[in-house]
Order: structure tokens, then sequence, then C-alpha cells
């Protein structure tokens, strides 16, 4: 290949490289890539750009190929090269820390006619971008994050600015917010409208991004279930008001619903439809139901003890992180001098479904009728903590019991947390006349 | 999600009467037996008397069978060693006693179209009759549950599985549904509300119960069926069952092995009871929970 017809890859190379590298020197790497080496052009720019740390503006300059331009609403989330023209709706500058070193970003919303979405520039310190300004971003690559597309903007992305009008899709209030009980909230659901009743609120102070701000968190509920809230803006919520809240959106801390609502949320106060909540009622769920719908708090479960799992009886714990260990050695804390507990791991299960239940010391002692003291002299006596399990296993296996706590949801399934457990004490006479009455009068 | 299966609470008759299995997609999803009521079944808890067991194995492996009464009839327990806990707890029952049993179901199939369902335990633990009426209990109102809810898919012919959850059902009780009516056909429903009335009988014995079925329905449909008249000798069968439960009682050794079957056929002949009637009274009266079979050959009262 002679001088000619390296030319305009040589002028393509320049106009990235600027003034970093001269002239001979591009050229002369160049001969080398093509002339002594051999490898084709596209190879030979990206090598030669990726030596001098350039920004690489695609994966063949000039080669025409790679990279293909889309609407936001036909990302996948799974592009490696695109090319967007966008409208910035919001965009901020911040410092992060990214493997150790702080390193400058830009991160915002993108939108264009068919969606928006939030976007990275992963290399910000000199990217400047304006609101409301439309810009071509190429080469930019696109992931999926909570089953949202993420646009992000690497070194190899190049911004544009085009001088061109766009209009965004409204981001505000609900083009198709939906109604839901509360029973029905579940993980990830946005736009959602629901009537609740305030059980309590309280304002904490809290920091995010390194600012202080004020959420109004509490436990709101209707008929169906109770669920816990946070209101990123004040809206003067009251105890034992009736709230409309349009635009809310669903956050789950491990498989607990959360209602969050701010200042793009709607509350109105509106009649109140609900009544006085009855709690107990509220909280009685079955299993099969907590199986199918995840977790929530004051859930209220009755069943039967089917499995008393390794883990429960005496354990011992570090004294610093609390964590359960085995032997001395804490996985966090090395060796320590370990505090003893008892807690009991059991399957709870009703008939309609089974799921985990974690008991404490306190109950566990209640339940089991073996304080920690107890536990402790018999596995000293039979010179083994097994010996405690194995005890308690006898006094609470095959047992109908009605715990009470929070339920926690992942891969494994629910787990509740139990604050409370009884024996259960169904009325078994008074059940068995419900049943006989829905059978008489479906029969007769 | 790997969610745990549910221990079902179901009577023996159903269970035993199950010859659908629904085998896993692939080797880790679990297989089920699907009973005619359309549970997919693969874990039950099951409570009633433990009228019998017996180690077939050796002292040192032992290999438990033995069987669990309920108001319809019996489950059929395997205890191996792999099952350490429910060995052990095996070791230590006396029989007759209540017991409550969690095990996986298995199934057997000698010959085609013949399927015979038993339990290996995981845990069997003593209870009182408290916890065995709650469990009757239960396993009501969980059998008229879905007695309801086989009764929507006969009543909407057409339904698809997709149509049933749309009516309310969950994806697993509409799938069962749907296979048992396919493989079974529509449940013959004054069977099922017979075991109701037995268990409502049971927990609320000062109550007249009557459902207005006919009696004497064959409760375990694994059974051979018999014939309902046999020449009588102006005695109605209720009275003749108290007849043979009194010759069960006099004629018990008290040492624990029972009355001997030929002891009272020979007395319930002078009474004017025919062999084959004492066959079938005492099989009435085994699925009543009232006797049992501690030995081959000699009945007991419970």
């Amino acid at each position: 290949m002679d001088r000619e017809e390296l030319t305009p890859h040589l002028e393509e190379l320049k106009r990235v490289l600027g003034d970093k590298v001269s002239e001979e020197e591009i050229l002369k790497e160049l001969d080398t890539y093509l002339n002594v080496y051999r490898v084709d052009v596209k190879s030979a720019k990206r090598g030669i750009l990726k030596k001098h740390g350039a920004v690489d503006p695609g994966a063949g300059i000039g080669s025409g190929g790679g990279s293909v331009s889309k609407k936001i609403g036909d990302l996948t989330g799974s592009e490696t090269t695109v090319d967007i023209l966008a409208k910035v709706v919001f965009a901020e500058k911040k410092s992060v820390q990214i493997k150790g070193s702080p390193r400058t970003i830009v991160s915002g919303i993108l939108g264009d006619d068919t969606a928006t979405a939030s976007f990275t520039v992963w290399d910000g310190e000199n990217c400047n971008l304006d609101k409301g300004a439309v810009y071509l971003f190429k080469n930019c690559y696109t992931k999926l994050w909570n089953d949202k597309v993420q646009i992000n903007m690497g070194n190899r992305s190049v911004i544009q600015r085009e001088n061109v009008e766009m209009a965004t899709p409204e981001r505000q209030i609900s083009y198709s917010s939906s109604v839901a009980k509360v029973a029905d909230l579940r993980e990830g659901i946005g736009n959602v409208t629901v009537t609740v009743k305030i059980v309590s609120v309280e304002s904490r102070n809290i920091l995010v991004k390194g600012e202080p701000r004020v959420v109004f968190s509490g436990i709101a509920a209707d008929t169906t279930g109770k669920v816990q809230f946070s209101a990123w803006s004040d809206f003067g919520l009251q105890e034992g008001e009736t709230v409309c809240i349009k635009n809310a959106y669903i956050r789950a801390w491990k498989g607990i619903p959360q209602l969050n609502f701010g200042d793009r949320s709607e509350v109105s106060r509106v009649d109140d439809t609900i009544g006085d909540i009855d709690e107990t009622a509220l909280s009685r769920k079955s299993v099969g139901e907590i199986v199918r719908n995840g977790g929530g708090i004051d859930m209220t479960v009755s069943g039967t003890v089917v499995d008393v799992r390794s883990g429960s009886g005496l354990i011992k714990r570090c004294p610093q992180c609390n964590r359960s260990i085995l032997g001395t050695e804490c996985l966090n804390h090395g060796t320590v001098e370990p505090v003893y507990d008892v807690r009991l791991k059991v399957v709870i299960d009703d008939g309609t479904g089974a799921m985990s239940a974690i008991i404490g010391r306190e109950v566990t002692e209640r339940l089991t009728g073996m304080t920690l003291k107890m536990a402790m002299d018999l596995a000293k006596a039979r010179g083994e903590s097994d010996a405690v399990a194995r005890a308690m296993a006898g006094k609470v296996l095959l047992r109908h019991v009605r715990l009470t706590g929070n339920v926690m949801s992942d891969d494994y399934g629910p787990m509740m947390i139990v604050r409370d457990a009884e024996e259960e004490d169904t009325d078994i006479p008074r059940r068995a006349a419900d049943l006989l009455k829905k059978v008489e009068e479906a029969v007769m | 999600m790997n969610a745990r299966e549910t221990a079902w609470r179901i009577f023996a008759g159903e269970l035993n009467a199950s010859s659908l299995e629904r085998k896993g997609d692939d080797d880790t999803s679990p297989s089920y037996v699907v009973t005619p009521l359309g549970s997919m079944v693969n874990r039950v808890m099951a409570a009633g008397v433990m009228t019998e067991k017996e180690n077939i194995g050796t002292d040192d492996e032992p290999m438990w069978k033995a069987r669990v009464q309920d108001v319809t009839g019996s489950f059929f327990l395997n205890v191996g060693r792999y099952q350490p806990e429910a060995a052990a707890a095996m070791a230590n029952l006396d029989t007759p006693a209540f017991v409550a049993v969690i095990g996986k179901v298995r199934t057997y199939s000698p010959e085609e179209g013949r399927v015979y369902v038993s339990l290996r335990p995981e845990k069997i633990v003593q209870i009182d009759d408290r916890s065995r009426n709650l469990w009757i209990l239960e396993a009501a109102e969980s059998m008229w549950d879905r007695l309801l809810k086989v009764r929507k898919a006969v009543t909407n012919p057409d339904a698809g599985v997709n149509d049933l959850i749309a009516m309310g059902l969950t994806s697993a009780e509409a799938e069962g549904i749907t296979m048992a009516l396919d493989h079974y056909g529509d449940p013959d429903s004054s069977r099922y509300l017979s075991v109701l009335q037995s268990a409502l009988r049971m927990l609320l014995p000062d109550r007249e119960i009557d459902l207005g079925l006919p009696e004497e329905i064959p409760s375990a449909p694994e059974e051979i069926e018999v014939d309902e008249e046999k020449g009588d000798g102006g005695m109605s069968s209720a009275d003749k069952e108290d007849v043979i439960l009194a010759l069960i009682e006099e004629l018990d050794d008290m040492r624990g092995k029972g009355a001997p079957r030929s002891e009272i056929d020979r007395r319930a002949a002078m009474e004017g009871i025919s062999e084959a009637e004492v066959e079938e009274i005492s099989d009435a009266l085994m699925d009543k929970g009232l006797v049992y079979e501690p030995n081959l050959g000699y009945l007991r009262k419970i």
C-alpha cells in the first residue's frame, strides 16, 4: 500500500489522535502494520489508536459497518455499538470511585420521540451536555438494569451536538397508571395508583448522595394488606387519613415490596372507603398466598412445623458482627470468643404451601421450654451441641403453631423472621361446624 | 423459584385411588401423583392410627413397613435407611398409636393400569387425639375446597387451563384438575361427600350429621367390591357390626395379639353371620378406625 492509498486512513487517524502524535509517526506505524506485518487496514487503525490511548470512534473507522442507528424505544439492552440521536432531558456531572480511582462521569436521562432512558458517560471530565439540546451519541453500548435499558458511552464513543429540535414523550404522570390493591403490589411495578389509609407515619432525616433529605415513611394499608411506604416529598400525611396516591412505584427490599412516591406523584385526600383496619385479619395469610405473592410486613401464618433445619439449637455467634459461626472462627473477624445463642430454623406448612421461618432466642425458649442456660447445660452434659437441636426438634416437630413476623423472599422462597409465636389453638368443633354448614348448603 | 413442596393434607382414600403420575420435566424437577380431585401431590402430611408396623429388614439395617389408618383407609409407609430420622422414630413407636407423618409419595406399578401408592416418611411423630382431629379437619376442608374447584371445571367442560386460572384457580390447581378429569373422568361426588360425612361425624360426635347419602359406600376404592345385600337374618348391618365388635373384644387374648379370626368366624356363625359377612364387616370396622389387624389373622379393638 503506497502513500496515496494510505492518505484517507492517515487523515482519519490524525483527526482522532489530534496533535498527540505527529503525522510522520502515524504514517510510519501504518506502514509497519500494513506493509511489514500485513494486517488489514481496520485492525491497523485500531491498533494504532489503542497504542496512543485515543478514543476509538468505532470498531471500524471508515469501514462503514459496525455501528447502527437506533431509536431509544428500539434498544434491547444488548447493543455493543449503536448510534443514538437524542435530547438530553437531564444530565449531571458526578465524581465517583471506580476500582479505587476517582473518575468524573456524566449521567442523566436521554429521550427521543419513542422513549427515554438513563445514560452514563464514563469519561465525563470534558463532557458538557446542555439540558434540552440534541446530540448524536455515536458508538454507545447498552445494558439492562432492573429490566430497563441503560445507555453507556465509553472511550469509543463520540458525542456531537446537532442543531435539531426533538420532542420527547411526557415522562411525567401516568400515561398508563394502573390501579392496584396493596396485596397486588410487586417488586418493579412503576406508575401505580393506590388508595390507602395511613396507619403510621414519621419523618426521618437521611443522606441521599451526600445531601440531607427528609423522607416520610410509615405503614399504609387497604382491605387487602399492609405495606411500608416512603414519601420523598412532604405531602403532609397524617395518621388515619385515606389518600389516593397516583404515580407511585414499588421497590423491594429483600423481597418485601415497599411503596414509594415523590415529586412526580400526586397525593389527594379521598373519602375513607377502607374503614377501620382490622390488623389481625389483615395480617393473616395462607402460606400459599405468600409463596405466590412474595414477602411483606407483619404477616401471620398458622401451620405445622414440618421440618427443623440444620443451624437450629445451640449456636455460636461472633461477638462483633453477631453472625453465626462454626467453632471460634469468624469469617470477618478471625478468632473470637463466641457468644452462645439458641434459635430455630423451621419449615412451616399449612397445606397450601411451605416456607422457612427463623425463630430467635426469646421465642425459641418459650416455644421449646428450653432456655439458653438449659441448652448449654445439655450440650455440656452430652458433650455435643447437636443434642440441643434434637431435643428442640422433638418439642416442635409436627406441632401446630401460629407465627408472626416480616417475610422476606429470595430464590429459595419466602422466609419469615419470626417476632412472635404461639401454640395454635384452633376451635376445631367450630371450624368443623362451619364446614358442615357449607357442605349442607351446597348439597341440600 | 425452588419452593419446597407442600405437604398435602389428603385422606388415604383419595391418595390410594390415584393412578396418574406427572413426571418432572427433567431430572431435577419433582414428580407428582395426580389424585382424582386434581391435587398434584409430591409430599403428604398424614395422620391417623398406626395400626401395624413390621421390620422386614434386619436389626442393624431396619426397613419398616407400617400402616396408618384414617377415616377412609390406610396409608402404607415404607421407611428405609435413607430416612434415618423416621426409622429411629419408628423403632420407638408402639402400635396402636396416633401418629402424624410427613412423607414423600411413592408409586409402584406391578402391571399396566394398577398403581399402588405408598409414603416414604421424612418425619413421623406420635401425636394426641386433638392433633389428629385437627388433621382430619384440615384434610376435610382441603377436600371440600378441591371438590368445589373440580365442580367449576366440570361445569365448564370447554375451559382450558388458562380459563380455569382466570376463574381464580392457581396454575397448579388448573393443571392438576385438567389432567385428573382427562384421566379419571368426572369424579363421583357422593363418594367424597361420604368421606366428608365420616370426617365431620368424627369431629362433631354430638351432632346428627346426615348429608342424605346412601350409606355403606365403599370407601377405599382399591378394595374389592362386595355385594351389599346378603341373606340377612333380620339384623341390620349396624347391629352386625356391634356383634362383631363385641366378639373381637371378648375374644381378645389381652396380650397384644388380638382375637383370632377363625374364632370370630365360628362365634359369628352361631349368631347367624356368614364368614363372608364377617370379612366385610371387619373391613368396614377397620376403615372406621375401630379395629385393626395387629397380626395376620387376628383382630383387635383400638
